[in-house]
């Protein structure tokens, strides 16, 4: 009920707008010629002229449905580096474990692309992220993202050959059952950059870091 | 989920210029998309007797219009017409619900009579890595098998019913039989079927007339994140270790590096024995 008294306003408000944007549609649209040889026009002197064609009352996007239109696959980020912190790494696509985390790349010298959200230069939160340190593998160069000031150069490379270049904006530590994971994984928004890693205090017993530290950056020109 | 549209009903059909813009767009809004698959005809459709889309090709897609909720009169008429007076399919009723995603669909039916038919978006949630295809039958043709590299994953389908499927993200080469057959009428054709995303594909035209086609429309931002980032394992860069992380590690492999040199040893000396005995 309430939902449509709205509508019965909205309406109320619109028509005049509507009305208003069909007058100056008709005017605006080209007149084409009409048929004179019509006998009911001759046969009355009253009868008004021909209405041009109407013209839509709003513009309403439309596109060619055939799967020629499918959007192509965006291109993956195959590298990053940030010079200041003497990281070079190798970007894989990465997508989601057995239990609906994502899953990393088991030596923490690859970085993963979480490829199920925005390619760099898409619209939303590019996710890149790598194991801080392994049993096997050792320390690893993100465990140097925790200490990284504002400002600090991050490119990263695609396999269309782009170098998307950004600068680091924040860095923050967040006790894990409360890291923001749908802002994290943001598939809105301008285009950003977003690292994360492991961090913070170890629980020696269950053998997890306590905290992910979050890096967001944004491109620069 | 799908509402099969008596096109012989026309009741309160040319209202008013009511809604029929997203400028608008508020919470609680319809939305309303419209795709075309009646071929080789090219349409006007007018909503409430406005027009709405102008020239609207075969195999286009247009939308969606956010719409209050509430019930709109669609007239399908021959591109051009002065008004919605005379439609070649309509007037028809949509009543849409709040919130809801639509499509209404204007096509041929099995027999290849023109005819609308609306169907409900399914925008649930989708699990992350998961994608949703939905498959319409719109065309005039009898009941399909839809097939996914060769295999049916759809059968039986009739005109105007749909299926939905949830999926891992994944491109199918796609193609549609006769029921009960694997001989393609339509493809094979490559659709991706995106995670997050609801990928609605239209079977439409005629087979009478061989101009069957695949349409495409896409819902997206129906995803889920995932749970979690475990991102360590070994203690190295905590904030509170016990002893210095280095030494730990060196001390570490130093060990292992030693074990290794002590099997390595013992192989070799193995080797050496072994052929000497032969």
């Amino acid at each position: 009920m309430g939902t449509g008294r709205a509508g019965s306003r909205r309406a109320a408000i619109l028509a005049p707008a509507l009305l208003a944007l069909v007058i100056s549609g008709c005017s605006a649209a080209p007149s084409t010629p009409a048929p004179s040889s019509s006998p009911s026009v001759s046969v009355s002197p009253l009868a008004p002229p021909p209405a041009p064609p109407p013209a839509p009352v709003i513009d309403v996007p439309t596109v060619d449905a055939s799967l020629a239109n499918q959007r192509p696959a965006a291109a993956a980020p195959t590298r990053i580096r940030i010079p200041s912190l003497n990281i070079d790494m190798t970007v894989e696509p990465a997508g989601l474990d057995a239990v609906g985390s994502m899953a990393l790349a088991a030596n923490p010298d690859i970085a993963s692309w979480y490829r199920f959200g925005p390619a760099p230069g898409a619209e939303g939160a590019t996710v890149i992220a790598a194991h801080v340190d392994s049993l096997r593998y050792g320390l690893g160069p993100f465990a140097r993202l925790a200490d990284a000031p504002a400002g600090t150069e991050i490119m990263v490379s695609s396999d269309d050959g782009v170098e998307h270049r950004y600068a680091l904006e924040s860095v923050q530590s967040t006790g894990k059952p409360e890291v923001p994971w749908a802002a994290v994984f943001d598939r809105t928004g301008s285009p950003r950059l977003t690292l994360v890693t492991c961090g913070g205090e170890f629980n020696y017993t269950t053998r997890q870091y306590q905290s992910n530290i979050v890096v967001t950056a944004i491109p620069v020109a | 989920m799908r509402k099969l549209l008596s096109t012989g009903i026309a009741a309160g059909a040319l209202i008013a210029l009511v809604g029929v813009t997203p400028v608008t767009a508020a919470e609680g809004d319809a939305k309303l998309s419209v795709f075309h698959g009646v071929p080789g005809l090219t349409v006007d459709v007018y909503v409430n007797g406005a027009l709405t889309l102008d020239n609207f090709e075969p195999g286009a897609l247009a939308g969606p219009l956010e719409l209050a909720p509430g019930t709109y009169s669609v007239a399908i008429t021959a591109a051009d017409a002065a008004d919605a007076s005379s439609p070649a399919i309509g007037p028809v009723d949509l009543a849409l619900a709040s919130g809801m995603n639509y499509t209404a669909v204007a096509h041929l039916a099995a027999a290849g009579a023109p005819t609308a038919t609306l169907f409900t978006n399914d925008t649930s949630t989708l699990a992350a890595g998961e994608g949703r295809l939905t498959v319409r039958h719109v065309a005039a043709a009898p009941a399909v098998d839809v097939l996914a590299g060769g295999t049916p994953v759809i059968t039986n389908l009739v005109n105007p019913a749909e299926s939905l499927l949830t999926l891992p993200t994944a491109t199918i080469s796609a193609s549609v039989a006769a029921t009960g057959t694997t001989t393609p009428v339509i493809g094979p054709a490559d659709v991706n079927v995106a995670e997050g995303v609801n990928t609605i594909v239209y079977a439409w035209g005629s087979l009478a007339d061989n101009n069957l086609a695949l349409g495409l429309q896409t819902i997206t931002g129906l995803h889920s994140t995932p749970g979690s980032i475990p991102a360590g394992e070994a203690g190295l860069a905590a904030t509170n270790q016990p002893v210095a992380p280095a030494a730990l590690w060196l001390g570490g492999s130093s060990l292992v590096l030693l074990l290794g040199v002590v099997i390595a040893a013992t192989l070799r000396a193995r080797r050496t024995a072994t052929s000497k005995g032969n």
